[in-house]
Order: C-alpha cells, then sequence, then structure tokens
C-alpha cells in the first residue's frame, strides 16, 4: 500500500516536474544566457542556427549456418533502423527511431516486425537534470542503449541480452536524467511488462507492451548509473522494478531486475562484463493461471539470471581498416529458480561461447565472423553449433 | 683604473639584472601560454572525455577532438563552435574558444551518433579570475 502511494507520488511529481519542464526550457535557456556569452560578436553573428534534424540508421545482415544438418542455414536481413531526429532549440529536441526486423513485416505471422523503438521529446535543462518523455529505451546493460552493428562483437547480440534483457527493450513513460561529474543518470517511469507473456526459454523477450495501447495499471520504475571517471572504462549498474500483472488481473505479480556491466579498454585491449538477474514475483500464480486458461503451462521461473564476459583485442590493418578478434563467454539460466510445486528443466541453462572477428572495412561499417556452441544439460538436445556472418554499418 | 673598474662592475651587474631580467622573461611567457588551455576531449559512442572542464576567465581553450568510434559533432551552446570530429583513425579536430565571461557553457554532439546521442553532452565552467591585491 505504502509502495503504491510512493509509486503515485513520484509519478505525479515527475509528471509535475515534466509539465513544468516544457514551460521552462526558454527561461532556464534565458538564465544560462543571462551571464554575458562568451563572445558576445560572435555569438550574435555566426552562432550556428539549430541543427534542423537528420535522417541516420543501422543495418543488420545475418547469415547462420548450422553445423548440425537438421537445420537450414539462413540469411536474414535483421535489422534496418532509421533514426530520425528534430532540434526545435538548442534545449528542446526530438528523436526517433523506426526499425523493421526480418525484413517483412505481415499481419499475425512470426515474419518481422515493425517498431517506433525510440519516439521521444528531450528536454535539456542543466547538465544536471533533464526530462525526458515518450517511447524510450529502457536504460539496461550495455547493449539496449548502445546496439549499433559496430559498437559490439558477434552476429547476433549475447543471448543474456536476448532473453534476461530483452533487447531492445523500450516502451513509453518519462523521466528524468543527466550528469553529476564523473557520474550520470537516468529515472524514468514506463510502462509495465505483462506477465502473461513471460516464458521458459525466452524469459522476458515476449513481454514488452511496446508502448501499444500499453496497460499502465501498474507503473515500472527503471534507472541506472554509469561512473565515467576512469579514462576508458564505463561502470555502471541499472534497475527494473514494477508490477507486471496486465492480462493477470486477478494476481498482483510483479518483476525486477537488478543488473550490473563494465567497459574497459586499454590500448589494443577491449574486455566487457554483465551479470544480470531476474525476480518474478507471484511466478506460481501466473504458471497456474495460465495452465487452467490455456493448458499450457509456460513453466516460468522466479527467478532467471545470466551473465558474460567477453575479451577482444584490436588491430589496425593497412592504413585504414581494423580487425578485433574476440571471445565471449556467457552463461543464461532462465530457469534459475522455481516456484515451489514446479521444477526446472535442464535444456534452459545454458552455456554459449562465440569465438570470432570484427573487420572493420571502416569504423562504421563490420563485415563479422563467428562460431557459436549453445550447451545446455538436457539429452535430448545438449547441443547446438552455428557459424555465423554478419554485415553490418551504420550511417 | 678606477673608470675602467666601475664600468666592469657595471657591467657585471648589468648582466645580473640581464640575467635576471632573462630568468623572467619565461615566467612572463609562462604566464602568457597559462592563458591558453589545451583539454583533449575523446568522443564514443556515447560520452565526452572529460566532460567537465573548467577553466579561469580569460583562458582560451584549445580542444583537440578525437572520436574512438564514429563521425560525432562538437557545438557549445551559446558559443560559434560547431565542427565535425573524424571517424576513429581519420584523424582529429582542433577548435579553439575563448569565453569572454564567467558562467557555463554546455557541449554536444552535434551530429547524430546512435540510439543514445541524446545523452552526449559535457559543460565548461568558466570561473571568474582571482584579484590579486
Amino acid at each position: 500500500m505504502i509502495t503504491q502511494k510512493i509509486k503515485r507520488l513520484a509519478f505525479k511529481t515527475v509528471a509535475l516536474a515534466l509539465g513544468l519542464a516544457l514551460f521552462l526550457p526558454g527561461r532556464a535557456y534565458a538564465q544560462s544566457q543571462a551571464t554575458p556569452p562568451a563572445n558576445p560578436t560572435q555569438v550574435a553573428t555566426t552562432q550556428p542556427p539549430p541543427a534542423a534534424g537528420g535522417l541516420s540508421g543501422y543495418m543488420e545482415l545475418h547469415l547462420t549456418r548450422p553445423i548440425e544438418r537438421d537445420r537450414d542455414p539462413v540469411l536474414d536481413l535483421h535489422r534496418f533502423v532509421l533514426l530520425f531526429t528534430h532540434q526545435f532549440s538548442p534545449r528542446l529536441r526530438f528523436v526517433g527511431e523506426l526499425e523493421v526486423e526480418h525484413a517483412l513485416v505481415e499481419g499475425l505471422t512470426d515474419a518481422g516486425e515493425l517498431e517506433v523503438e525510440q519516439a521521444y521529446i528531450d528536454v535539456l535543462v542543466r547538465p544536471w537534470l533533464n526530462f525526458r518523455a515518450g517511447m524510450m529505451l529502457v536504460p539496461i546493460g550495455i547493449i539496449n542503449e548502445r546496439h549499433e552493428p559496430p559498437t559490439f562483437h558477434g552476429v547476433e547480440r549475447p543471448l543474456l541480452d536476448t532473453v534476461i534483457i530483452p533487447s531492445t527493450w523500450f516502451d513509453v513513460g518519462g523521466g528524468i536524467h543527466g550528469r553529476v561529474g564523473a557520474w550520470r543518470y537516468r529515472y524514468f517511469l514506463m510502462a509495465p511488462l505483462d506477465s502473461e507473456r513471460f516464458s521458459a526459454e525466452e524469459g522476458l523477450r515476449g513481454s514488452l507492451q511496446k508502448g501499444s495501447r500499453a496497460v499502465v495499471r501498474d507503473v515500472a520504475q527503471t534507472g541506472r548509473v554509469e561512473y565515467l571517471g576512469v579514462p576508458g572504462a564505463t561502470i555502471g549498474a541499472s534497475f527494473w522494478k514494477g508490477g507486471s500483472s496486465v492480462a493477470l488481473r486477478r494476481f498482483h505479480t510483479s518483476t525486477a531486475v537488478i543488473e550490473a556491466d563494465g567497459r574497459v579498454t586499454r590500448g589494443p585491449f577491449e574486455v566487457r562484463a554483465q551479470y544480470a538477474h531476474v525476480f518474478i514475483d507471484g511466478a506460481g500464480d501466473i504458471n497456474d493461471s495460465l495452465a487452467r486458461t490455456t493448458g499450457v503451462d509456460p513453466n516460468v521461473a522466479r527467478q532467471l539470471r545470466g551473465f558474460y564476459i567477453e575479451g577482444a583485442v584490436r588491430r589496425p590493418v593497412g592504413a585504414e581498416h581494423e580487425v578485433a578478434l574476440f571471445a565471449r563467454f556467457e552463461n543464461v539460466d532462465t530457469q534459475f529458480r522455481m516456484p515451489a510445486g514446479w521444477s526446472p528443466l535442464p535444456e534452459f541453462d545454458r552455456t554459449v561461447w562465440t569465438v570470432g572477428a570484427t573487420y572493420y572495412l571502416d569504423p562504421d561499417v563490420a563485415l563479422k565472423f563467428d562460431f557459436t556452441r549453445t550447451a545446455n544439460r538436457s539429452l535430448f538436445r545438449p547441443l547446438d553449433r552455428t557459424l555465423n556472418f554478419g554485415l553490418g554499418w551504420w550511417f | 683604473m678606477v673608470v675602467l673598474m666601475t664600468l666592469l662592475r657595471l657591467t657585471a651587474l648589468a648582466a645580473l639584472l640581464f640575467q635576471l631580467g632573462g630568468a623572467q622573461a619565461p615566467a612572463a611567457s609562462a604566464g602568457l601560454q597559462a592563458e591558453k588551455v589545451a583539454v583533449r576531449i575523446i568522443a564514443e559512442r556515447f560520452e565526452f572525455r572529460p566532460a567537465s572542464i573548467t577553466v579561469p576567465l580569460g583562458a582560451r581553450i584549445e580542444f583537440t577532438l578525437v572520436s574512438e568510434d564514429t563521425l560525432h559533432g562538437f557545438r557549445i551552446i551559446g558559443g560559434d563552435v560547431d565542427v565535425e570530429i573524424p571517424k576513429r583513425g581519420r584523424g582529429k579536430t582542433v577548435v579553439s574558444f575563448t569565453p569572454t565571461a564567467a558562467g557555463e557553457f554546455t557541449f554536444e554532439c552535434s551530429r547524430v551518433c546512435g540510439a543514445g546521442h541524446g545523452f552526449m553532452r559535457g559543460t565548461v565552467k568558466v570561473t571568474p579570475k582571482k584579484v590579486t591585491p
């Protein structure tokens, strides 16, 4: 009860702050300009006008070639993403991101998805306090906010960033972000997950409401803190917490995610690591309810967890190209702890080795190759091995 | 002889003063150079390092801008600086900025560089000059 009140209060406070911010930026900007500008003549005559906007984007083309012959090789234009921006003034901007997954979108099939992943207004007031509202990325983990193909190794994103952190994780909401010294933070209130769509194999992946008539009877909170004080290193921690009884109204289920990560670059060496843990309160109720209504028990766990560590070395090739060799180890268990009365299935405790190379034809064009070995503890299909080729670019 | 000795003494004294003056000259020069503050900023999705810079009023800041990945922009809001930072391995951009008043200036990436482009900002804090009594 108290928690609900706090949430309501927080929601109202942020809503009020957002409302004020929409009216205040002109004043705030004027205040900052009240001190004489850097060079009055220059400011008066040559300050460039705000950028009117622009079009950017990225694409990923994947070829997946299973070693085991019972599965077919697949060639897929996995992502085609366009980013739109518009700057109304130096302190008021719009960012939009439109994504087509798997190249083709057809109704009621699993062919692909057309998604508005970002569509928000940023009100930039002070370095330490800015406001954002609209469709936003959830500030959690390394990949979710930083997923342009040249920024990560491997053709596919880590499994952890697929089923534990369902990247690209986005939804509607609003909140604040800023920077204080070497610390950077964001704190958003967002539409919650839908626990009816949790699954044993894919964890939280299917549960995003994606801002499409999102039910906000519950409001989720999410936040991230990053420390940028060490040259070449970024250390971060994130959380998500909120009710998730969207379709299952009779039960109060809630979901919490905690996460920690780090990225370090020293000369040619790059290391990154991430840990994420999910807590689902009411997992037994979810299983019971869905087993009764659909006849299928989803076998949802009460805890999921995953981690990975990746090392890479990046060297120049000739004057303009570079190559990076990398290896990544990860363990993902979407049935780490089960509710009383349910047993974990061994196939969902997965260990993944990915080794390969990223060849940079340009800092924005990455040719990728890797070998991925996914092992689990089931007797039925304990091993999956694939050769993956990818071409990803940003413009 | 006395005159000669006096001339020698005066010459030695002049030389000494010249030496002292000469020793002070670099200090003055260093004082002038202190007006220029060199700042190297590394841009990477989605951050500037360092993102917080403090300089005294009157200093001319010479920014050396380098990218660790893609093409970024560097714009000082309220200043006349808006330049591109070339991609990784493609060189650097050097640009100067001379604030003429104390205060805080925000700089930001002015070239869309990815999903988190909006986070890429920093500040130049210009402190008032100390008044020497």
